[in-house]
């Protein structure tokens, strides 16, 4: 039950200026929440537009990480930008499809996918990859 | 009356005192014998602090007399001419030449050689002396007893006899032992006594017996020698440094030279000393009880060791002797030692007084960190007298006394935080200091360590009190003398020329109300002489009043007496104030969380009085309905689960549970209002999916961005189907017969995540004994299984039907492997 017990890691990185890939290692539940949410704020606040949030080394996640997730996406909405998710354990894949948060927040394999969503601009659907050249240069 | 009778010794005695100072010539030791007896006789032991200083000042003006008597330059070879005179029966003029050519002769300056006639004319002049030390012995007697005047007389001159008889062999004595023989049989078998022993006091605290009489060979032998720290009378003598008067030496218990052949018989021991050092002990054995004695006796006694002294002073232990040969280490020696310290340090040496008493020290040299505590150069403190130098230390400061001490005994002194006193401009000025006082040979070396680190850090210091707004004072309990810093004066806004304030009238300057903690403060510091504090108000002269705490401490003296006190004030008048917003932070805290736990409390109680946890069974016709609700354990973690089960207007049954994220009272109040938003929208008669969708908007638009999770069923009774939607909701377990499965997960985003969704809808037919479940994630939330898991573990516990309802819904929450403290709502139906 105690943070140290289950210490929540995020790592922040920049595949380009304005996407924060956000490598989450730990419990996302009501103890690791607020930090989780912070580091999310902080990107926000330093103009990213599109998070990638690779969940892989998750085992579990609560409503609490569940409604952080919700939060941004809410944000990113407006401004426009995206969330996606990135390879979620079997617990974490089956609580994003228990609330109904995959059907709104695109789950991908790997980062790449994601990236290639992401390039698909406005587009929700996936298949429109290719013009990331033009987003580096 | 002691000094009078000083000055009435015989003029020939008058220039000796003189010869010694000019170091001319050093009286022999036995001419000094006499002296001795005299002075002390004479009743000027000068062991009071006043006495010293009375002493002090006598042998300053006798020394400007010996001055002038120099400067006159040939009173002492006129004297020693008229000697010549007396003796060779010839006229002056012949005396002058005679004077003249012996010195020639002896090679030595006509002065030297009338000192030494003059010496050799007071050597014959003991009866004289003698005379001398029996009225002042007789004039004692008189003061002291007033009785019958005649017969001291008699006594006094058959001691007189005695003694001059023992002092005549002691003189023509050559070693201790001859004059432990004259003592006995000249002077004190006619007191009683049966032996004597005079023990040699070593360097390292032992005794050694240097001669006695009146034992037997063996038992002298036995005694030659006692280690130290061996407590015998002798010993008592010597540490007691006055003599031991013992009644019956069986009753004292301590051991000593011939206990046996008298073992209830008197004892005397008395120290032997000279000019001020105790060389060794004169033990003198009666061998029956002892009467008290009358004081001549006692002071005849005291003579006669005096007279053992001498003799002792150039005791030499025989050799073979079991003793280390003593080592006398020049003074010069010790200077370079001195100088080798990293402290103040003095090197003393004994002086005499003209009849060779312990007068005073002279400061032979002091060392390269020596620092005056009264501030004067180094060249004006060596070479002067100890006493003249520092007079103080005659007094409350006892330095002198100590150094004497340690110079009679040879036995180490050391103390921490003495008080040493300097006159400075007649202002007498304290310091406090680390004191080692220890004997070298025949001198004193004297260390010292000033506390005076804070004079270094003083500077640093007073900024610090500055920027603290720290006033320092120091208070003297005794001169009534107070010490203030610019600093308080500040605080107290006085002006730095006006007088400081008296602790004692603190409460005059306070603000009323605080008399009382200034009272505590100051019977806690004066009275328990401890370290106190206290906060108070100052009623400044300019209308100002401060905030001040002021804390104090106790300094005593050497002896535990109170010195003085000293401390500081300190401004808190900003800290007081941020000490008085803390404190209404704290009551406002202690309020808020207060305030908290009553809305948890209110919370719990919305939560109770709209879902009684066991709410009455809604009875239907073809449907039995049963609830479950468990609050969470933890107050603060009620949440905003819900449950409900409610027949519409059109007949249809509407079944649902929730669960808003959060906890507390928002929780709460967002789920009465989703809760009672469903039931309001069921009324339309739409679908589940669509009453979900609406709930959506619902939530989205709550203040706080709530989001929540729910499942809504509406159950027709007249087919048995269920239809129903979910909002992020774990889906209804359907149990048939010894089967229980979740529903399928039909699509459907969480209530309020986005402003608007969808919600797909599911059918499911539904036969009679099929029990359907809704509940919320507290039945199975656990962190360290899956989802899964712990809802194959609900399906295997609600698979295994108990007779009723109500006891399957309460074997669900009992064996539910939920272990987070969360609330939990069950809704289960039956098909009848």
């Amino acid at each position: 039950m105690s943070i140290a017990q289950n210490p929540l890691s995020v790592e922040v990185t920049l595949p380009r200026e304005d996407v924060a890939l956000l490598t989450v290692q730990g419990y996302l539940d009501v103890d690791t929440a607020t930090e989780f949410q912070h580091h999310l704020a902080n990107q926000l606040h330093h103009g990213r537009r599109h998070f990638l949030l690779d969940l892989s080394a998750v085992p579990f996640m609560d409503s609490s990480g569940m409604n952080i997730i919700l939060r941004v996406y809410q944000e990113v909405r407006e401004i426009p930008g995206s969330v996606h998710i990135i390879d979620p354990t079997p617990a974490v894949q089956r609580i994003l499809d228990l609330t109904g948060v995959s059907i709104t927040v695109p789950v991908s394999k790997t980062v790449d996918d994601a990236l290639a969503l992401v390039d698909g601009g406005a587009v929700p659907e996936p298949g429109a990859a290719g013009t990331s050249g033009q987003e580096e240069a | 009356m002691s000094i009078s009778e000083h000055h009435s010794e015989p003029a020939g005695r008058e220039p000796r005192p003189e010869a010694a100072a000019s170091g001319a010539v050093a009286p022999p030791e036995a001419l000094v014998v006499p002296g001795d007896l005299a002075a002390d006789l004479a009743g000027i032991p000068p062991l009071s602090p006043v006495g010293r200083l009375a002493a002090t000042v006598e042998r300053l003006s006798r020394e400007v007399r010996a001055a002038q008597a120099e400067a006159e330059g040939r009173a002492l070879i006129e004297l020693a001419k008229g000697i010549l005179v007396e003796r060779l029966g010839c006229g002056p003029a012949q005396a002058a030449r005679q004077l003249a050519e012996l010195a020639e002769q002896a090679q030595v300056t006509p002065l030297e050689l009338a000192v030494d006639v003059i010496n050799q004319a007071a050597r014959d002049r003991v009866s004289e002396v003698t005379d001398a030390f029996l009225a002042a012995t007789a004039a004692a007697e008189t003061e002291a007893d007033g009785e019958d005047a005649g017969v001291e007389d008699a006594d006094a001159e058959s001691a007189a006899v005695r003694l001059r008889a023992a002092e005549s062999g002691a003189l023509a004595a050559d070693d201790t032992q001859a004059v432990a023989v004259s003592l006995l049989e000249q002077a004190l078998r006619p007191l009683g006594a049966v032996a004597v022993a005079i023990w040699a006091a070593g360097a390292d605290g032992s005794l050694t017996l240097a001669g006695s009489a009146g034992f037997s060979p063996a038992e002298a032998a036995r005694w030659r020698y006692v280690p130290p720290d061996v407590v015998t009378v002798a010993r008592r003598g010597l540490t007691e440094r006055q003599g031991q008067w013992i009644a019956s030496l069986g009753r004292t218990g301590l051991p000593s030279i011939g206990r046996h052949q008298h073992p209830d018989g008197g004892r005397v021991a008395v120290p032997a000393g000279t000019g001020g050092r105790i060389h060794g002990v004169l033990e003198i054995v009666w061998a029956a009880p002892l009467e008290p004695q009358p004081p001549q006796i006692v002071r005849q006694i005291e003579a006669l060791a005096e007279l053992c002294a001498h003799t002792l002073e150039t005791y030499t232990p025989p050799l073979g002797a079991p003793q280390e040969p003593r080592v006398l280490p020049d003074a010069a020696e010790l200077m370079d030692l001195a100088d080798g310290l990293h402290d103040p340090a003095l090197v003393l040496v004994p002086h005499l007084d003209g009849s060779g008493n312990l007068a005073d020290f002279r400061i032979q040299h002091v060392n390269d960190r020596f620092l005056d505590p009264a501030g004067r150069p180094r060249a004006v403190v060596s070479g002067a007298l100890l006493l003249e130098a520092y007079p103080m230390a005659a007094g409350e400061s006892e330095l002198f006394q100590r150094v004497e001490r340690v110079y009679a005994t040879g036995e180490p002194f050391r103390a921490h935080r003495m008080n040493l006193t300097a006159l400075v401009d007649q202002v007498p000025l304290s310091a406090v200091a680390d004191i080692s006082i220890s004997r070298h040979g025949n001198a004193v070396l004297l260390i010292w360590r000033i506390e005076d680190e804070t004079a270094r850090l003083a500077s640093l210091l007073q900024h610090a009190q500055r920027l603290g707004r720290i006033g320092g004072f120091e208070e003297n309990l005794l001169t009534g003398e107070i010490t203030w810093n610019g600093q308080l004066f500040d605080l107290y806004g006085r002006p730095e020329t006006s007088t400081p304030v008296p602790l004692e009238q603190l409460p005059s300057y306070a603000h009323p109300d605080d008399a009382v903690a200034i009272g505590r403060f100051l019977r806690t510091l004066v009275h328990h002489r401890r370290p106190a504090s206290a906060a108070f108000r100052l009623q400044r002269p300019d209308g100002v009043t401060r905030h001040i705490r002021v804390v104090a401490e106790p300094v005593l003296d050497t002896d535990g007496r109170l010195l003085l006190v000293r401390g500081a004030y300190q401004d808190i008048s900003s800290q007081h104030w941020t000490e008085v917003a803390l404190a209404a932070t704290r009551d406002q805290l202690a309020h808020t969380e207060q305030q908290a736990s009553e809305r948890n409390r209110l919370a719990l109680q919305l939560q109770q009085a709209i879902m009684p946890p066991t709410q009455a069974p809604l009875r239907l016709a073809e449907l039995q309905v049963a609830v479950r609700y468990r609050p969470a354990e933890t107050e603060q973690l009620v949440g905003g689960d819900w449950y409900d089960a409610v027949v519409l207007p059109s007949g249809l049954v509407l079944l649902s549970v929730g669960d808003v994220a959060g906890h507390g009272i928002e929780a709460a109040t967002s789920m009465v209002v989703l809760r009672n938003a469903l039931r309001g929208l069921a009324v339309t008669g739409a679908g589940p999916g669509q009453l979900l969708s609406w709930l959506n908007i619902v939530a989205h638009h709550l203040t706080g961005a709530v989001t929540a999770t729910a499942v809504c069923g509406l159950y027709d009774p007249d087919t048995r189907a269920l239809r129903w939607a979910r909002a992020g909701h774990l889906p209804p377990v359907l149990v048939r017969q010894a089967e229980a499965a979740p529903l399928p997960l039909v699509k459907g985003l969480l209530l309020g995540a986005v402003p608007e969704t969808s919600y797909e809808e599911a059918e499911v037919q539904l036969a009679p004994e099929d029990t359907l479940l809704m509940y919320t994630d507290g039945l199975i939330e656990r962190r360290d299984r899956s989802v899964e898991e712990t809802l194959s573990h609900l399906l295997s516990t609600a698979r295994a039907a108990p007779s009723t309802l109500d006891q399957q819904l309460d074997r669900l929450l009992t064996y539910s492997k939920s272990d987070t403290d969360d609330d939990t709502c069950i809704v289960g139906i039956r098909v009848r």
